[in-house]
């Protein structure tokens, strides 16, 4: 699926013609005339990335951000400024902005923003998808599986494993050639390495918000 | 632009000017190329004229030539001139007779410095200069620059070069004729002619569009010129070119042809040369002969001094016949500003000043009693001029300190259309490469650069608005609430740039004042950028600056108010005086003018402390129809 750029900007005719720009390069866009437009959308649009215009009425640019931040935190944000304003764009970047473009900026400058922030987006999309399947796939994991499993990749043997949970080793091998499997790897190391991937090994409840 | 600008300007060359060459000494100058030294005797200067000597122009310029050198060099200088004949005779042989001839003539007197006048001149001095004028400096006169590179001028050449514009001498018969619906461009059939012809369709493509319709009179021979003029429609301009040939190859000196389109024209004709005027044009914009041999002259001196000349270009003026004027009833005043005007009629001032300053003289006694008794009242008047001087010197003082204050949210704006037409400049031509373009979707585009266009023109027009100089107030009826939505509109940008939320109530209803629109904007514009700047310490979320119009007490009144932190009581009473500021890069000067303002117009102005917190501004001024306004 192709990423689409969101452009948030209340004036009409930059918003038109900006988007007229992008698509003419290429690109899929969706034009939004305000923040809360925007956000109140966010759900049923298709991620990429967002040229946030900075001044706005309503909310302003950076108070959007915030709150993409808590609701889409992969979504890279380009700001879009009339006039640049050094404390705003300080501000901006220190909240995690991809870059802070003056609406006079070149096309090429342009292009080359939204192009970072795409490959930025895909590269944490293509990651946080990863994370995802690795915990689908430990969460597929019989709860015997899942016991061996957090024994494992703490480095336990086989024969501490069917001391612990009072089964036989021959028990613990069926069950560990079980886990290997179903995660699709080929070596302890890898099993350890995706428990680490999706936080099993520092704590066995929470993984972090992802 | 680039292009057509050139080639606009013609080079009018050949037919013009005429230059003198100086010639100095041979041999040493052509020992040492770049100074020429001149001992123990006088300069010597040719001027090589391309036509015969009865072409007005390249005469009259070489006559301001020559009386520039005489006078410069008290007489000391020779000067020599030939008439080359190039337009009648351009045979190759006859240009290899006349360069041998003029090598063997001037063999003993090598001239110092050869004046070219015209590019045919030019050509053929530099082509000959071995055989008559080794080592000379040579000046090339009465051409334009895009002619000096066409014909390449070795860099050695100095030129002093003018150009014929017809484009101005277009707009300068648009301003006489503002009512002309046709166009007609009149030129001959030699080369020249047709290179004119061919300058004069480019330079004007633009300009004719705005005239139904617009004829090009060519290949035409001279009856046929003057008959088709004397029928055009009185409502055209005729711009006259040059007819150096007609279309049966007869020759022209090109006034006396224009001067017999022009004798039966029934409309006004127009042409770019100095000398049309006396043969019945109405003028057109030119170099005088006079600039231009006063120029060629500097630059010939600075050559024989051995001084390092550069180009220079003849400057331009516009000349226009006083008689043609009153024939066609023309308006003095239509014509550009700096139009040198031939043949006016004297003034009876002029014609009879003795007789006047006599009788004069005797009024002037009786009036000087009167004088000294008015000479008090005038001093009073005078006073209060002055006083109103003062009010708007420091007005503008303001609104330029306003402006300055607004100016990065007016770019902040500005930037907006800007760059909504490039990027829809941008995508139209990515669009049209494509295959097959979108031209529902391009059209749709160019419509919207055209909007954004007009809007950038009215933000900078807003800026003019508030920049705009007076010397005097400029009295106007008004409703006040549209200049309080024009100063909102002004801004508005600056107050979502500081987010403050703008507020605005107004009466159903007009409420006419009388006073000078943009000082009543002006005090707008100081409260409302007050009341910005007193919240700056204030929650954002609660940032409200509100605008309310009214009626109270028989006036219209204005209430700014802001969400701040108020005006501390002490301070209240002292807040209109000049130079009190609380800010500390005010210059305490807003409140003090906006009250001086107000006052001019018969208003008040008073602040206050809201209960709900923050100050307001109350701003009365008398309606201007009191008696329409019942309530």
């Amino acid at each position: 699926m192709k990423p689409v750029v969101h452009i948030v900007d209340d004036d009409k005719s930059y918003r038109t013609a900006t988007a007229r720009l992008l698509s003419a390069h290429g690109l899929k866009v969706e034009a939004h005339e305000s923040g809360d437009q925007f956000l109140a959308r966010l759900s049923a649009c298709e991620p990429g990335c967002v040229l946030l215009d900075l001044q706005m009425p309503g909310q302003s640019g950076l108070q959007i951000q915030r709150r993409l931040r808590e609701l889409a935190p992969l979504l890279p944000v380009v700001f879009l400024t009339g006039e640049g304003d050094i404390k705003a764009s300080v501000e901006a970047m220190k909240a995690g902005a991809k870059d802070f473009l003056e609406k006079s900026s070149t096309t090429a400058a342009l292009m080359e923003a939204i192009d970072r922030a795409l490959i930025q987006y895909e590269r944490q999309r293509a990651g946080h998808d990863r994370l995802q399947a690795q915990r689908a796939l430990v969460a597929g994991l019989s709860p015997r599986e899942a016991e061996v499993f957090r024994f494992l990749i703490r480095g336990r043997l086989n024969k501490q494993i069917a001391f612990a949970l009072g089964i036989s080793e021959r028990t613990v091998k069926v069950h560990r050639h079980q886990v290997m499997e179903k995660l699709a790897v080929h070596s302890l190391a890898e099993a350890v390495s995706i428990a680490a991937n999706i936080g099993l090994i520092d704590q066995d409840t929470a993984s972090p918000a992802g | 632009m680039g292009l057509g600008d050139w080639s606009g300007r013609l080079c009018c060359t050949a037919f013009f000017l005429a230059v003198a060459a100086l010639s100095v000494s041979s041999r040493q100058a052509a020992a040492s190329d770049t100074s020429i030294a001149i001992i123990d005797r006088v300069p010597r200067v040719l001027v090589l004229y391309p036509y015969d000597e009865r072409i007005a122009a390249t005469t009259a310029a070489g006559e301001a030539l020559r009386s520039r050198l005489l006078e410069a060099t008290n007489g000391k200088i020779d000067l020599f001139s030939e008439f080359l004949d190039l337009s009648r005779f351009p045979e190759g042989e006859h240009v290899a007779r006349m360069a041998r001839y003029l090598g063997e003539k001037y063999a003993a007197r090598r001239p110092d410095v050869v004046v070219a006048v015209g590019r045919e001149s030019a050509s053929f001095i530099v082509a000959n200069r071995g055989t008559i004028a080794p080592g000379a400096k040579i000046v090339a006169a009465g051409f334009g620059t895009a002619t000096a590179e066409k014909i390449a001028l070795p860099d050695d050449v100095i030129g002093a070069f003018s150009t014929f514009n017809i484009l101005k001498t277009a707009e300068m018969a648009r301003g006489l004729q503002p009512d002309a619906r046709h166009l007609y461009i009149v030129g001959g059939s030699s080369d020249f002619d047709r290179s004119w012809l061919t300058t004069a369709r480019a330079d004007l493509k633009q300009f004719s569009k705005s005239y139904d319709t617009t004829t090009y009179l060519e290949d035409l021979a001279i009856d046929e010129f003057v008959e088709r003029a004397s029928r055009v429609p009185p409502d055209s301009i005729i711009l006259a070119l040059t007819v150096f040939k007609d279309r049966t190859g007869r020759n022209f000196v090109p006034r006396d042809a224009i001067r017999q389109i022009a004798a039966t024209a029934s409309a006004p004709v127009y042409g770019p040369y100095q000398t049309y005027i006396d043969y019945g044009v109405v003028g057109g914009n030119t170099v005088t002969f006079d600039a231009l041999g006063r120029t060629v002259g500097d630059l010939v001196i600075d050559a024989i001094a051995g001084k390092p000349a550069s180009d220079l270009e003849a400057p331009q003026t516009y000349v226009a016949d006083a008689r043609q004027l009153q024939r066609w009833g023309l308006a003095e005043k239509d014509l550009p500003p700096g139009t040198v005007q031939m043949h006016r009629v004297k003034s009876l001032w002029e014609e009879h000043w003795v007789l006047l300053v006599a009788g004069s003289g005797l009024l002037l006694a009786q009036a000087g009693i009167i004088s000294v008794l008015l000479l008090e009242r005038r001093r009073r008047r005078d006073a209060e001029r002055s006083a109103q001087l003062h009010l708007l010197e420091a007005v503008h003082l303001n609104q330029s300190a306003t402006a300055g204050a607004l100016s990065s949210s007016i770019a902040h704006e500005l930037n907006q259309p800007l760059s909504a037409i490039r990027n829809n400049a941008e995508a139209a031509s990515v669009l049209l490469r494509r295959e097959p373009p979108d031209h529902e979707l391009i059209q749709q585009i160019l419509l919207d650069i055209q909007e954004d266009d007009q809007r950038a023109g009215d933000i900078i027009s807003r800026m003019r608005e508030l920049l705009k100089k007076r010397n005097e107030i400029d009295w106007q009826e008004f409703d006040l609430n549209d200049v309080t939505s024009s100063a909102i509109r002004i801004i508005h940008g600056e107050a979502e740039r500081r987010g403050i939320k703008l507020t605005s109530t107004q009466p159903p209803g007009e409420l006419p004042v009388r006073a000078d629109k943009v000082h009543v904007q002006q005090v707008i514009l100081n409260l409302a950028t007050n009341g910005m700047d007193a919240m700056l310490n204030a929650v954002p979320a609660g940032r409200t600056l509100s605008f309310a119009t009214g009626l109270a007490n028989e006036k219209a009144e204005l209430r700014v108010s802001d969400t701040g932190d108020g005006i501390p009581e002490e301070r209240l009473i002292r807040i209109f005086e000049p130079f009190y500021t609380t800010k500390q890069a005010g210059t305490g000067l807003g409140l003090s003018i906006a009250r001086a303002i107000l006052e001019t117009y018969g208003g008040t102005i008073r602040a206050d402390n809201r209960p709900e917190g923050g100050a307001v501004f109350r701003v009365a001024l008398p309606l201007a129809h009191r008696e329409e306004r019942s309530r």
